[in-house]
């Protein structure tokens, strides 16, 4: 399958259709609270319920998802290799697609679900992303490079929104 | 070679002739216009914004390839 232009709101509106129960976090979820910083990719943290991870396998393929570390074979995502809190780093037909059983100090969907803020795509599609505190807070416990030169954005966005 | 622009003159005048009500850049050098200007989008327009720099990023660096 050709790779088209990153399209976020194609691959979220396919993870919807197939109601997926997901939160997106890394660099989309910081576009969505301010950041200017471009992102090549968009993370999910799934949820790891059964029937979740049947329904996203579903998804991931109508989304032509497969392994982009293995540059020599195809492999496609499935749902019992997504129990985890492993990440699966995919390539798919609107961009990359990493899929991550937990994010930061092993954060997971039910741990990190009370705190995320509903966002309208469009009338009635609707997903769910980090509040902006937790996700300074995972880019902090994160402690990689990438995402400690996020950091002083997130924190002025935060002062920013404080001062209003 | 020293970016100037994360450090601006203080003693200088602003150049529009006009000081401005909030400051411009923070103390880490983050320009806070170019901040609040995301924040005055809705959470969907930003992201919109960053995707289409995205994408002509992407534009860009396969244009280079090809030459």
């Amino acid at each position: 399958m050709p790779e088209k232009r990153f399209d976020f709101e194609a691959i979220v509106k396919i993870l919807l259709r197939n109601n997926v129960d997901f939160i997106v976090v890394g660099g989309i979820c910081a576009a969505l609270h301010g950041s200017d910083t471009p992102t090549q990719d968009m993370d999910i943290v799934q949820s790891r319920d059964p029937d979740n991870l049947k329904r996203l396998e579903n998804a991931l393929s109508e989304l032509g998802a497969y392994y982009r570390e293995h540059t020599n074979k195809r492999l496609i995502p499935k749902a019992e290799r997504m129990t985890t809190g492993g990440h699966h780093l995919l390539n798919t037909a609107f961009g990359p697609v990493d899929v991550l059983g937990a994010i930061a100090n092993q954060r997971d969907y039910p741990a990190l679900l009370p705190h995320t803020i509903e966002i309208e795509l469009e009338e009635d599609v609707r997903f769910r992303t980090l509040d902006l505190s937790t996700l300074i807070l995972t880019k902090q416990e994160t402690g990689r490079e990438k995402d400690r030169r996020m950091l002083p954005i997130l924190l002025r966005i935060q002062e920013e929104i404080e001062r209003r | 070679m020293e970016n100037t622009k994360d450090r601006p003159e203080e003693q200088e005048p602003h150049p529009s002739g006009e000081e401005p009500l909030l400051p411009t850049y923070s103390e880490d050098g983050e320009d806070l216009t170019l901040i609040r200007l995301m924040l005055s989008l809705t959470p969907i327009e930003r992201l919109r914004t960053v995707q289409r720099r995205a994408n002509s990023i992407q534009r860009l660096r396969n244009a280079r390839k090809t030459v």
